[in-house]
C-alpha cells in the first residue's frame, strides 16, 4: 500500500530541472538576440555618427525645411500647376509621385490585358499562333528592360516625323496627333451642367448593380435567366447619353492646333512617356503571359470535362468554371507583377521622363543636396506603394482561401 | 439458332489522316476551323513581314564594312550600318581596358572556365570544395588579374591560395576524368604511402599543400601587373564582373537572411524581415542612387570608396535580399519530418541546417538560382544610368562617337541579341536542370 502510494506520488512529481546557465535554451536565445541587437545598434550608431560628421564637414544642410523652399528648375511634364521660381520642392516631389503613378497605372492596365491575351494565345490549339506567342514571350523576357526602353525611345519615338509633318491618328478629324515631340490629343472641358451627366452615370452604375442582384436572385428562385450584360451596357450608354443631350451637350473639346513651331491646346504626352508606357506594357505582358498560361494549365482537366458534361458551352465553361479557378493561381504573380511595374517605371530616368527618381532623386538632389532626406523620401514612396499593393494581395488571398476546402 | 460470327478477320483500318501525313497535321493544327485558318494566315503574314523587313534592312541592304556613318549612308541609305558595331566590338566586350592588357581579362575568363568546368564533369570528386573555392578564392585571383598594381600582403596570400587551388583543381579534373580517382589518392599512391596510417597520409598531403603554397608565394612576389584603374573597366566584362560578384555574394547573404527570417528568435526575425522587405520594395535604381550619394557619407573620414565598389555593394545587398526569398521558398519545400529526424539523431540547429536541410533545399533551388542570375545580369545594365560604362553604356556611347554619330538602333539590336543568346541559353539550361533534379522525386 505504502509502496504504491509513493510510486503514484513520484509519477506526479516532475524531475527537478537542472538549470545549466550556459546550455539553457532560453538563456541562449536571449543572449543571441541581445548580441544581434547590439551589433545592429552599434552599426547604425556608427553609420549615423559618420554621416552626421561628414555632413558637418561638407557644410551640407539637413532637415526637411527644403520642402517649402522654392525650386528653380522646370519640368517638361507635370499634371499639376508648377512654375519654376514659385513652386516648392514639396510640389516637385508631388509631381514626381504623380508622374510615376500615371505611367505605371497605365502600363499596369495595358499589360494586364495584353498579358492575358498573349497567355491565352500561348495555349491556342493553332500551332503557329502558339509558337508566335512563345517567340514574343521569350524574346521580351530574355532582353533587359532598360535596353528595350532605350530602343523604343531612340529607335521608334525619336524617329517620328517632325511637328510640321505630324501624323493625324484620328484620320482627318484633327483630334489626335503624333510627332517626335509627343502625342497631342483633344481634351474635354466640362461645361456648367456637366455635373448632371456625371450624376446620371453614377446613378446608372448603382442601378446596374442592383439589377444584377435582382437578376441573380430571380435566377436562383425560378431558373429564368435575364440578359444582364446587354441590359447593363444599354443602360450605361443610354441614360447618361440622354441626360447629356437633354442638358444641351455641356462639354467642350479643347483641340490641339498647330501654332508656330508647336501644338497648343489639348493634352499632350511626351515621347519619353510613350516609350516608357509601350516598353513597360510589353515587358510585363510577356511575364504575365507565362503566369496566365501556368494558371490555366493548373486547373484540372476534369473540370473542363465536367463543365461540358453538364451542358455548358465551351465559352461559358471557360468563363464560369476554368477562369475563376485559374485566377487563384494567377492573381499572386499578377499582383507582384504590378509591384514590379511600379518599380520598373523608375527606369524612366534613362530617357528623361520626369518620374520621381529622375525629378526628385536626381535633379532636385543635385540642385539642393539634401541627400539623406531625398533618398529616404523616394524610397518611402516606393515602400508605401509596394506595401499597399501587397496588402491588396493579402486580402485577396484570404478571400480565396475561404473558398478553398 | 446459329451464332452470328464473322468468319474472317476485320482488316485493320489505316491510321487517322492527321497522325500520318503532313497535310493531315496541317489540317489538325493550323486549319481546324475557319477562325483557326484566319489566325494562321494572319500569323504567317506577321512572320513574313517581320522576317522580310529584318532581312532587307539588316542583311540584304546592310553595310558591313565602312569607316564612318557617312560612308554607310553613301553605300546604302536605308540598310543597317553594322560596320559601326563591328568596329566597336572590342569596346562592347572590354570597355576602355588598355588594349595591350586584354589578355589578362581573357585569362581571367579562361580561369573561371577551368575552375567551374569540373562541376559538370560527372566523374570528378570534391565538387563542394570546387564550388566553395569559386566563390571565395576565384574573385580575388581574378580581381588581381583585372586590377593589377601593387599587392598588399592580404592580396598576396589570396593570389597564392588561388593559384594553388587552380592548379590542384585542374590536376584533380585531369586525373578524375582519366582514372576516376581523386588527386589525393593518386599523390598518396605515387609516394608509396597507401599503406600508411590515416594521420601520416593527411600529414603528407598537408606538407605538399604547404610546400606548394610557399613555392607559389615566393614566385608570385616576382611579378606584378600594371595597374588598370576601374574607370577603364567596361563593356560585357564589367557587366559580368558586377553580376558575378553580385550572385556570388548573394548566395551566402541570402542563406543567412532566409535563416534569420525563419528564426524562432523574434529580434533576429524582425531585423531580417525588415531588411529583406525594405530592399525588395524599392527599385534597384534607387538603391544604386543611395549607394552613390549616401555611402560616401557613411564612411569614416579619409576612407574613400570608389564608385565601382559602391555599386557592387549595392548590387550585393539587393540581390542578397531577392536570393533570401528564393532560399526561403526552398526551405519551405523541405518537409517537417526532416527537421524532426535531424533533431532525433541529436543534431543541433547548425547541424540540422548545414547537413540535412540546406543540401536538400539548395538542390531544389539551383534552377531558381540560375533564374536569379539571369535577372541580375539583365538588371546590371542599370549601372549605365549612374555613369559606369557597362555593356549598355558602351552600346549607347557609339552614337556619341564622332564617326558614328547618331548610330542608335544597330548597337542596341546587337546588345539585345547578345543578351538574348546568353539569357535564353541559361534559362533553357535551368529548365533542363529542373527536370533533371526533380526526376528523382517523381518516381
Amino acid at each position: 500500500m505504502a509502496v504504491t502510494d509513493s510510486d503514484k506520488a513520484s509519477a506526479h512529481v516532475k524531475p527537478k530541472e537542472r538549470f545549466d546557465f550556459f546550455h539553457d535554451e532560453r538563456v541562449r536565445s536571449v543572449f543571441y538576440q541581445l548580441l544581434t541587437a547590439c551589433t545592429v545598434g552599434w552599426l547604425a550608431w556608427y553609420l549615423i555618427t559618420n554621416t552626421a560628421h561628414n555632413l558637418e564637414i561638407r557644410g551640407m544642410n539637413t532637415g526637411f525645411g527644403f520642402l517649402t523652399a522654392t525650386a528653380g528648375f522646370d519640368t517638361d511634364f507635370k499634371l499639376i500647376e508648377y512654375e519654376p521660381g514659385i513652386g516648392t520642392y514639396g510640389r516637385i516631389f508631388l509631381i514626381g509621385c504623380l508622374n510615376t503613378l500615371l505611367v505605371s497605372s497605365f502600363a499596369i492596365v495595358a499589360s494586364t490585358f495584353l498579358g492575358f491575351f498573349v497567355g491565352v494565345l500561348r495555349l491556342s490549339n493553332n500551332w503557329l499562333v502558339a509558337r508566335l506567342a512563345l517567340a514574343f514571350v521569350e524574346i521580351i523576357r530574355n532582353t533587359p528592360l532598360l535596353l528595350q526602353i532605350i530602343f523604343w525611345y531612340v529607335g521608334v519615338f525619336a524617329l517620328l516625323p517632325r511637328v510640321k509633318n505630324s501624323v493625324d491618328l484620328s484620320g482627318g478629324a484633327e483630334v489626335l496627333f503624333i510627332n517626335n515631340r509627343g502625342l497631342y490629343m483633344a481634351w474635354p472641358v466640362p461645361g456648367d451642367l456637366f455635373w448632371m451627366t456625371t450624376t446620371a452615370f453614377v446613378a446608372t452604375v448603382v442601378g446596374v448593380f442592383l439589377l444584377r442582384r435582382w437578376a441573380h436572385k430571380r435566377q436562383d428562385e425560378t431558373g429564368q435567366q435575364f440578359p444582364i450584360f446587354s441590359a447593363s451596357v444599354a443602360l450605361l450608354i443610354l441614360v447618361p447619353g440622354a441626360v447629356y443631350l437633354v442638358t444641351g451637350s455641356p462639354l467642350e473639346w479643347d483641340l490641339p492646333t498647330l501654332q508656330g513651331f508647336n501644338f497648343r491646346g489639348g493634352f499632350s504626352l511626351p515621347p519619353a512617356f510613350l516609350a516608357l508606357l509601350v516598353s513597360l506594357t510589353i515587358y510585363h505582358a510577356a511575364h504575365l503571359a507565362e503566369s496566365v498560361r501556368a494558371g490555366i494549365l493548373s486547373v484540372n482537366k476534369g473540370q473542363t470535362e465536367a463543365a461540358l458534361a453538364i451542358g455548358l458551352k465551351p465559352g461559358r465553361a471557360m468563363a464560369l468554371i476554368i477562369i475563376p479557378q485559374a485566377m487563384r493561381a494567377i492573381v499572386p504573380p499578377l499582383i507582384s507583377l504590378w509591384m514590379n511595374c511600379v518599380k520598373n517605371s523608375s527606369l524612366a530616368i534613362a530617357i528623361g521622363y520626369s518620374d520621381i527618381v529622375a525629378l526628385f532623386m536626381q535633379t532636385a538632389l543635385n540642385q539642393a543636396g539634401y541627400a539623406v532626406e531625398m533618398v529616404g523620401m523616394t524610397m518611402a514612396f516606393y515602400m508605401f506603394i509596394s506595401l499597399s499593393i501587397s496588402g491588396l494581395l493579402n486580402i485577396y488571398n484570404k478571400r480565396v482561401q475561404l473558398v478553398e476546402r | 439458332m446459329a451464332a452470328v460470327v464473322k468468319s474472317e478477320r476485320t482488316a485493320a483500318r489505316s491510321a487517322p489522316l492527321s497522325e500520318t501525313t503532313v497535310l493531315g497535321w496541317l489540317r489538325k493544327n493550323l486549319f481546324s476551323s475557319w477562325i483557326n485558318a484566319l489566325l494562321t494566315i494572319v500569323s504567317i503574314y506577321i512572320i513574313y513581314a517581320a522576317v522580310k523587313g529584318f532581312y532587307v534592312w539588316g542583311v540584304a541592304d546592310a553595310v558591313w564594312v565602312a569607316k564612318d556613318r557617312r560612308e554607310c549612308f553613301d553605300i546604302s541609305i536605308d540598310g543597317a550600318c553594322w560596320a559601326g558595331v563591328i568596329q566597336w566590338m572590342n569596346n562592347f566586350i572590354y570597355g576602355r581596358y588598355p588594349r595591350g592588357e586584354l589578355w589578362r581579362v581573357n585569362l581571367g575568363a579562361l580561369m573561371l572556365v577551368l575552375w567551374m568546368a569540373p562541376l559538370w564533369v560527372p566523374r570528378v570528386k570534391d565538387k563542394i570544395l570546387i564550388g566553395m573555392s569559386t566563390v571565395f578564392l576565384y574573385p580575388f585571383l581574378a580581381g588581381y588579374f583585372f586590377a593589377g598594381g601593387e599587392k598588399g600582403i592580404f592580396m598576396q596570400v589570396m593570389v597564392t591560395l588561388g593559384i594553388v587551388f587552380l592548379v590542384g583543381n585542374t590536376l584533380n579534373v585531369i586525373i578524375g576524368v582519366s582514372s576516376g580517382r581523386g588527386l589525393r589518392e593518386v599523390m598518396i599512391q605515387k609516394l608509396g604511402k597507401q599503406d600508411a596510417s590515416d594521420e601520416s597520409q593527411r600529414n603528407t598531403i598537408l606538407a605538399i599543400f604547404v610546400g606548394a603554397l610557399v613555392v607559389v608565394f615566393v614566385l608570385q612576389m616576382w611579378w606584378t601587373f600594371e595597374a588598370v584603374s576601374w574607370t577603364k573597366w567596361g563593356g560585357m566584362f564589367l557587366t559580368l564582373v558586377i553580376s558575378g560578384i553580385g550572385i556570388a555574394a548573394a548566395l551566402p547573404l541570402g542563406i543567412f537572411l532566409a535563416l534569420g527570417r525563419r528564426s524562432k528568435l523574434p529580434v533576429i526575425r524582425v531585423l531580417c524581415t525588415a531588411f529583406i522587405e525594405i530592399f525588395r520594395s524599392v527599385p534597384l535604381i534607387t538603391v544604386l542612387f543611395m549607394a552613390t550619394t549616401m555611402f560616401p557619407l557613411f564612411m569614416p573620414e579619409g576612407v574613400p570608396l570608389n564608385k565601382l565598389t559602391q555599386v557592387i555593394i549595392a548590387v550585393c545587398l539587393f540581390s542578397g535580399c531577392y536570393m533570401a526569398e528564393t532560399v526561403r521558398a526552398g526551405l519551405q519545400a523541405i518537409p517537417n519530418g526532416q527537421y524532426e529526424a535531424a533533431h532525433t539523431i541529436g543534431l543541433g540547429y547548425w547541424g540540422t541546417m548545414g547537413l540535412i536541410v540546406m543540401p536538400q533545399a539548395l538542390k531544389h533551388m539551383i534552377p531558381n538560382i540560375v533564374g536569379s542570375f539571369i535577372g541580375l545580369l539583365k538588371d546590371t545594365t542599370l549601372v549605365s544610368i549612374i555613369g559606369l560604362f557597362d555593356v549598355l553604356g558602351m552600346l549607347r556611347s557609339v552614337s556619341q562617337d564622332i564617326p558614328w554619330r547618331g548610330l542608335h538602333k544597330e548597337p542596341l539590336l546587337f546588345g539585345a541579341m547578345l543578351f538574348f543568346i546568353v539569357c535564353f541559353a541559361m534559362s533553357k539550361y535551368s529548365r533542363h536542370l529542373e527536370v533533371k533534379l526533380s526526376a528523382g522525386d517523381n518516381r
